[in-house]
């Protein structure tokens, strides 16, 4: 599960673009854009989501300081309109745009953003989600109305990446830190949920959807359309066939095969965006409390690097993505995705496919093969959630059992998994993680001090899933949090990356790409980030949400409608079905009614 | 002595498949369950295990029906022939061994609360009816979940929540047969309660609860087929509720793939309804009250 909640802290940046001048609202119909999403918003309180779909509304309610720009993902001004750091290097002051209000026609102050970052740094619950950003900031002040100052302890280069929504302080201020756990944040009585973003929640539905009114006086402009929905789906065929009937115009989170069937479909285009997730063998390196205190029952062998570095050369990554991913992706190799070129190490030594070296590295580390040609057993654990991660431990079990290495696949749910990883009790798993554009959270998870914790006499899960604890990583580490050269501290990332890498705590198996499709004969102008093969939406801003705009040529394409082949397919096989059951109950009647008859004689 | 015991088993067995074979439609039934049961026995022979390795598919993915892959092939390029192949032996295993497990619980309980009425009557029946009464997927799916997903526990899963009907069954069986004057006779005699147990009243509910596995087979396979559906089966062995969850999950449906989801889905329904056909027919064979009529 954590590792949804890095993928969902990613998102959170809001938008930044200067926008293009206000069009005049189209006459009667409102025109509504409607998302077809997998995973429901697990709460619209910014405190208590995790899942990614989550913090995608947060980021249409709330205003952030800084936004990531759609070119590169680089760091951007946005509520903040310039900020910079005191020559002291004690604190940060951040410029707040004059003129903001709040949907209930407030004004937005620097007194707003001072609340909520005080309110976290404060705060206990509320430090689940925004923890990481306020642990280096001792206190906020508003000195005026537009200036907000963050005294800090250290220099750090994260103060140009604070995923923090701006609340307002006239709405939260009657929410305390105990009722805020259960707080909903949902329209009340009609009344729309109070933001300053680009939209607002006007109606909620679990596990339906989510309605969201454009805000017509946003500072960056107004955006393009009225109304925002997002619809609930339990799986990817049916958005699908939303899309293909016109139900949804855009729908996320697709499964490569599914993805594949929506390419030649009128009026729809499909998108295979590059993307900053990759997933991963993780290996129980050892695993230990924060202390050292070793725990768990991993295997033995693991601990050994040449054993880690003979599975890693066993795992044929190219084939992963064909097959896995139908292609929509790249062979893995760091912890950084080659989607941020300028934090990626690529390996001088890579882990290629190569069986050879594999048994060589086994043989010579002193596990030889024994008479049945293995040489000794290791679990692997994938998520019942992801039928992709199923996949892919498949093919592992394959390809270690060439080198002699007996695996056990088992399925358990993510929620079970992440207890497992905690307590140190798994060989092998198969996760992934999103890596956000500030790379600190992602290479603290190598860090010896978040392996797993002792609270009473119960064990509790940190970041670490690898158990990878090296001093010389650690020390680099300190080193780039203090580092606000970004040359320096890119230069310091890369070799953590080749760390991780040789020493092989996973087997980085691919990077995956964002699968969506869009109904493209009617909507148009969307912004890619990074430009220009990135994500359409869910990205690191709201960016295209001020930017797409319905395509204005009269007459919806009549394609639409006409059956497609898929769907007549499956009509045909329902009806096949039906006539086969309707054929065994006949049958059984039947059976039943000459049975009688016979009893009768 | 032996002799005329062997004599008129001969004879009672010769009396059953006469009367069984007077039943067109369990005859079919019977027939389609020898071509599965062969199939399930010589998969290997039939199919290539190399064929279920991920690593070793070279056709296409989703690819339609040709001449090396009849049924087509899965999301990972495997044939999906090969996979109903193998897939029958982890279907008919799971269904066979789950009744085992079912038909023992529930002739020990049934014969139990039959034998000693009572107390011990009330509270195993109270249990049984408990049982009976918690819906069989919502307690499947909280079972499989907790236990985890591996062939194993889709067997304890399913055998333990089914075992409540047949439990009913010998109960009732156990009260007719407790008051018959040979047990009179085997108590007047010194028996214990654990001779009259095996050698009494086993034996005489024992067509019935024969009568009742075969039935119950076809509803432990339909469940492993639902639970590894909902993804919850074994994903390591692939069974026919496999391939379905599979081909839901991959897309298969929507892309009118008929070759991914009819050839299971007709496996089901046919061994589904073979084993209804014999069960059905057998317990008119050994049910005297089904035969006489009014």
């Amino acid at each position: 599960m954590h590792h949804f909640v890095i993928r969902a802290l990613t998102f959170a940046l809001a938008g930044g673009l200067l926008s293009t001048p206000l069009s005049p609202t189209p006459a009667a119909p409102k025109v509504t854009f409607t998302i077809g999403i997998q995973s429901d918003v697990d709460s619209t309180n910014p405190f208590t989501g995790i899942v990614v779909e989550a913090y995608e509304t947060y980021a249409l309610m709330y205003d952030y300081l800084t936004t990531s720009s759609a070119k590169d993902v680089s760091p951007q001004p946005s509520l903040a309109e310039s900020y910079s750091e005191a020559p002291d290097k004690k604190s940060w002051t951040y410029k707040i745009r004059a003129g903001v209000t709040w949907s209930d026609g407030q004004p937005l102050t620097a007194r707003d953003a001072a609340y909520t970052f005080n309110r976290i740094i404060d705060g206990d619950f509320e430090q689940t989600n925004y923890g990481n950003y306020v642990a280096n900031i001792d206190k906020a002040e508003a000195t005026d109305d537009n200036t907000l100052v963050l005294h800090v302890k250290q220099p750090t280069p994260i103060m140009e990446r604070l995923a923090v929504p701006i609340l307002p302080e006239h709405v939260w201020k009657d929410v305390d830190g105990k009722a805020v756990k259960s707080y909903e944040n949902e329209p009340q009585n009609g009344q729309p949920v109070v933001g300053s973003g680009p939209f607002q929640l006007v109606e909620r539905r679990k596990g339906q959807y989510l309605r969201f009114a454009a805000n017509k006086n946003y500072w960056q402009g107004a955006p393009k359309f009225d109304e925002l929905v997002f619809r609930v789906f339990t799986n990817a065929d049916a958005e699908a066939q939303a899309l293909i009937r016109g139900e949804i115009d855009f729908a996320y989170d697709l499964q490569s095969n599914v993805f594949n069937s929506l390419k030649d479909k009128p009026g729809v285009t499909t998108r295979s965006s590059e993307y900053s997730g990759f997933n991963e063998i993780a290996f129980n390196t050892g695993a230990a409390l924060a202390d050292g205190t070793a725990i768990g029952d991993g295997h033995e062998a693991l601990k050994n690097k040449q054993v880690r570095l003979a599975i890693s050369h066993a795992i044929d990554r190219k084939t992963l993505v064909d097959r896995v991913l139908n292609g929509h992706g790249s062979p893995g190799d760091t912890f950084i995705p080659p989607v941020y070129p300028l934090l990626h190490y690529t390996p001088t030594a890579p882990q290629n496919f190569d069986l050879a070296k594999a048994n060589q590295l086994l043989d010579a580390a002193g596990y030889p093969k024994k008479a049945d040609g293995t040489r000794f057993a290791l679990r692997l654990f994938a998520r019942q959630e992801s039928q992709d991660s199923q996949s892919t431990a498949e093919f592992v079990k394959s390809w270690l059992k060439e080198i002699g290495i007996d695996v056990t696949v088992k399925v358990m749910s993510e929620d079970t998994l992440t207890e497992v990883i905690g307590q140190g009790d798994y060989d092998m798993f198969e996760w992934g993680w999103v890596v956000e554009p500030d790379p600190d959270y992602q290479m603290s998870v190598f860090t010896c001090g978040k392996r797993s914790y002792k609270d009473g006499d119960a064990i509790y899960a940190d970041l670490s899933d690898s158990f990878y604890c090296n001093p010389a990583y650690d020390e680099l580490y300190e080193q780039q949090a203090g580092e606000t050269d970004q040359a320096k501290r890119a230069e310091l990332a890369k070799r953590m990356q080749q760390l991780v890498h040789d020493d092989a705590a996973y087997a980085i198996t691919y990077y995956y790409n964002d699968l969506v499709a869009y109904r493209s004969d009617r909507w148009t102008g969307f912004t890619p980030q990074p430009d220009p093969h990135g994500s359409l939406l869910f990205q690191y801003g709201v960016h295209s949400y001020l930017t797409m705009a319905p395509v204005t040529a009269t007459g919806a394409p009549a394609a639409a409608e006409s059956p497609s082949g898929g769907s007549l397919g499956l009509v045909v096989t329902v009806a096949v079905g039906v006539l086969i059951l309707g054929g065994a109950g006949f049958l059984a009647l039947r059976r039943r009614s000459s049975a009688s008859a016979d009893d009768r004689e | 002595m032996t002799a005329i015991a062997w004599q008129r088993r001969r004879a009672t067995a010769a009396r059953f498949w006469a009367d069984f074979r007077s039943h067109r439609s369990a005859l079919v039934g019977l027939g389609i369950l020898l071509f599965f049961g062969l199939v399930a026995v010589f998969a290997s022979v039939l199919a290539d295990p190399a064929g279920l390795d991920v690593t070793k598919a070279t056709a296409p993915a989703h690819a339609a029906p040709s001449a090396g892959y009849w049924l087509g092939t899965d999301q990972n390029g495997r044939s999906v022939l090969t996979l109903l192949i193998h897939g029958t032996r982890v279907s008919l295993i799971v269904g066979l061994a789950a009744t085992a497990i079912a038909i023992v619980i529930g002739t020990v309980v049934g014969v139990m609360a039959g034998f000693y009425g009572g107390w011990a009557r009330s509270t195993l029946m109270g249990f049984t009816d408990w049982f009976l009464v918690i819906p069989f997927l919502p307690l499947a799916i909280v079972m499989a979940t907790v236990l985890g997903a591996s062939l194993l526990n889709i067997v304890i899963v399913i055998g333990v929540t089914s075992w409540p009907g047949t439990a009913r069954l010998v109960c009732a069986q156990t009260l007719s047969v407790r008051e018959r004057p040979y047990l009179e006779r085997a108590r007047a005699l010194g028996g214990g309660d654990w001779h009259q147990m095996t050698r009494h009243i086993l034996p005489n509910v024992m067509p019935l609860v024969l009568a009742h596995v075969v039935l119950t087979v076809s509803v432990a396979i339909l469940s492993e087929t639902t639970l590894s559906f909902l993804g919850l089966g074994d994903p390591t062995r692939p069974s026919w509720g496999y391939i379905l969850d599979n081909a839901y999950g991959t897309g298969a449906m929507s892309n009118g793939e008929w070759w991914f989801v009819l050839p299971p889905g007709l496996c089901v329904v046919l061994v589904v309804l073979a084993f209804t056909l014999v069960g059905r027919a057998l317990e008119v064979v050994l049910n005297p009250r089904l035969r006489e009529g009014p």
